[in-house]
């Protein structure tokens, strides 16, 4: 059971991995692209602190992507996850902007539209709120942080030197941050859907502490994560080099701000105290660590002023707008196409027939 | 002999300590430059001319020295990627001033030429106001690595200070060409007026150059 359910879960891994490749140049693409530190110790970092926030924090999004659908058989798991890393895979090639999270929840409802399954149109509608949510807020706190940052640098008056020496721990710090909330919000599209079909039972280390079955399906698919950051120097200084015009300390601005997105839709003690408060609860869903950092990048330009916003360019987020409709459209095909192959010709059973499905 | 590692916050501090001084060096050679002119003017050159010279020297040759220094710590460092281009930018035109004024005394060294009475006021006049524009060179710059936003304040001076030098420097070639001086005299004095002309341009320089880097670095 062990080795069959690691076979199936390669997908999830696969799909890790190239999130790792891909989403660690979120994080510290800025500060490896403007040389502010070194590749290995960027990845290093990014490693550790992704692990992390898996295991510890991974927990939130997990169950909002499990309220789109819970996939209940392994091979269904499988190949949702396998939908959506090709979907990654084939839009990269093709120079389009693509998110994991999107693909993965286009996975699931081309699994609910072939197992018969209804979606739960109101999780559905949670999520693609938050897709529209998260630039809008990366753009916010950005905003406000580019404009307390600089109020700061400006009121302290640091030497360039001394400027330098913190922004260089900053984005250390910032890009630990981002790592651990990546890992704690994106974990549910690697691993999420494998949850509900998951053979692990609780793990007492030492005696110590204890990791739950989740935790270790969480870790697995972290390490996954993990291994994806050291394959990521050529995004990473891809992407610092775009956004490098924002300078190091914009590029600082940026991970901030994209992390703070990340842990909103995936902190669980966040979403007790908003409830506590009175207020609607946050959706704890995965949201595109890509398209909080462009809607960073944006705020940034908008808080220099008229000459910053004509520097946004307006056709990459027209495409990362018709990236939102192509990508889960894409996903839910060929997912659907491939759980049929799975079931026909693989004779794999991809879903099991439940009577009351859960609703969120 | 194996390098002694640093704690990138003494390396900091090491290295802010070298940039400061650096301005502290071309500042006080300035300083030094102007004594030293004045006091060849009025006295020729002696003993003390000779010692400022001597000091003259030895601050351009210590400027060349943490010029160095400070650029490789930056490069092998990998220190302010973004800006250490403009910040060595800045450190060659500080040096430069070092080197001109260094030049110019010593080819009043050599030369030994007799400045007429007539023209010692004017004469000091002109080489205290090329040293104002290195001396705002000097406060802009340091205004740079603190709050690039004010050297806008101090640029608009060494502009000020700049053409105040070249007007001066004009009328004493006017009035050395109008005077009875024998004509290699006046070319002799024209080119010693140039050179202190000279320091005043590239101090210029060095303002417009930094007006660019402190933009940069605001943006």
């Amino acid at each position: 059971m062990g080795l069959t359910f690691l076979v199936f879960l390669s997908s999830g891994l696969f799909l890790g991995w190239s999130l790792g490749a891909n989403d660690a140049a979120n994080v510290f693409g800025t500060a490896v692209g403007s040389r502010m530190l070194r590749f290995v110790t960027a990845a290093g970092v990014c490693a550790v602190f992704v692990v992390l926030g898996s295991v510890i924090s991974g927990a939130g999004a997990s169950r909002g992507l499990g309220e789109l659908g819970r996939v209940n058989a392994l091979g269904g798991s499988f190949t949702v996850a396998l939908g959506a890393a090709l979907t990654v895979y084939g839009m990269t090639k093709l120079g389009l902007p693509v998110s994991t999270t999107q693909a993965i929840v286009g996975g699931i409802v081309g699994w609910n539209v072939f197992s018969g399954t209804p979606t739960d149109l109101g999780a559905l509608s949670r999520i693609v709120g938050t897709w529209i949510a998260a630039p809008l807020l990366g753009a916010l706190f950005a905003l406000v942080l580019y404009r307390a940052t600089e109020r700061a640098i400006h009121h302290i008056k640091p030497h360039l030197l001394w400027l330098d020496q913190w922004t260089r721990i900053g984005l250390l710090a910032a890009g630990a941050f981002g790592a651990y909330s990546l890992g704690a919000n994106n974990i549910a599209n690697v691993v999420g859907v494998f949850v509900p079909a998951s053979p692990f039972g609780d793990l007492s280390i030492g005696g110590v502490f204890t990791l739950t079955g989740h935790q270790r399906l969480f870790l697995m698919g972290g390490l996954a994560i993990a291994v994806g950051t050291f394959f990521s120097r050529r995004v990473m200084l891809t992407v610092g080099r775009s956004i490098v015009t924002v300078g190091p300390v914009g590029g600082w601005v940026v991970v901030m701000a994209q992390a703070l997105v990340l842990l909103i839709f995936s902190s669980q003690s966040l979403e007790a105290f908003v409830v506590r408060l009175g207020l609607p609860p946050i959706p704890l869903v995965p949201v595109s660590s890509s398209q909080a950092v462009v809607g960073a990048v944006c705020g940034l330009a908008l808080a220099r002023g008229i000459k910053g916003a004509r520097q946004i360019k307006w056709t990459v987020l027209r495409n990362i707008a018709l990236g939102w409709v192509a990508t889960p459209a894409l996903a839910a095909a060929i997912t659907y196409v491939a759980l049929y192959f799975v079931q026909n010709v693989f004779e794999q059973p991809v879903y099991q027939v439940v009577t009351g499905v859960a609703g969120g | 002999m194996a390098e002694l590692k640093i704690s990138p916050f003494r390396r900091t501090q090491v290295l802010k300590s070298q940039i400061d001084e650096m301005l502290d060096v071309v500042s006080q050679g300035a300083l030094t430059y102007k004594h030293g002119i004045e006091h060849y003017v009025r006295h020729g050159w002696d003993e003390t001319a000779e010692q400022k010279f001597r000091q003259v020297c030895e601050f351009e040759d210590r400027g060349d020295n943490l010029r160095g220094a400070i650029g490789q710590a930056l490069y092998t460092e990998m220190l302010l990627p973004d800006t250490s281009g403009d910040v060595l930018g800045l450190l060659s035109s500080l040096d430069r001033l070092l080197d001109d004024m260094m030049h110019g005394f010593m080819i009043l060294r050599i030369e030994r030429p007799e400045i007429p009475p007539e023209f010692h006021d004017t004469w000091i006049e002109c080489a205290g106001l090329a040293v104002d524009t290195v001396e705002q060179v000097v406060v802009a710059a340091r205004s740079y690595f603190r709050d690039p936003k004010t050297a806008r304040d101090h640029i608009h001076k060494i502009h000020f200070y700049e053409s105040e030098t070249e007007d001066t420097a004009l009328r004493i070639m006017e009035q050395l060409f109008a005077s009875d001086l024998p004509l290699d005299r006046k070319m002799q004095l024209r080119g010693h007026v140039w050179l202190i002309d000279r320091v005043a341009d590239v101090a210029d320089d060095a303002g417009d150059a930094l007006a660019i880097y402190a933009v940069k670095r605001s943006v």
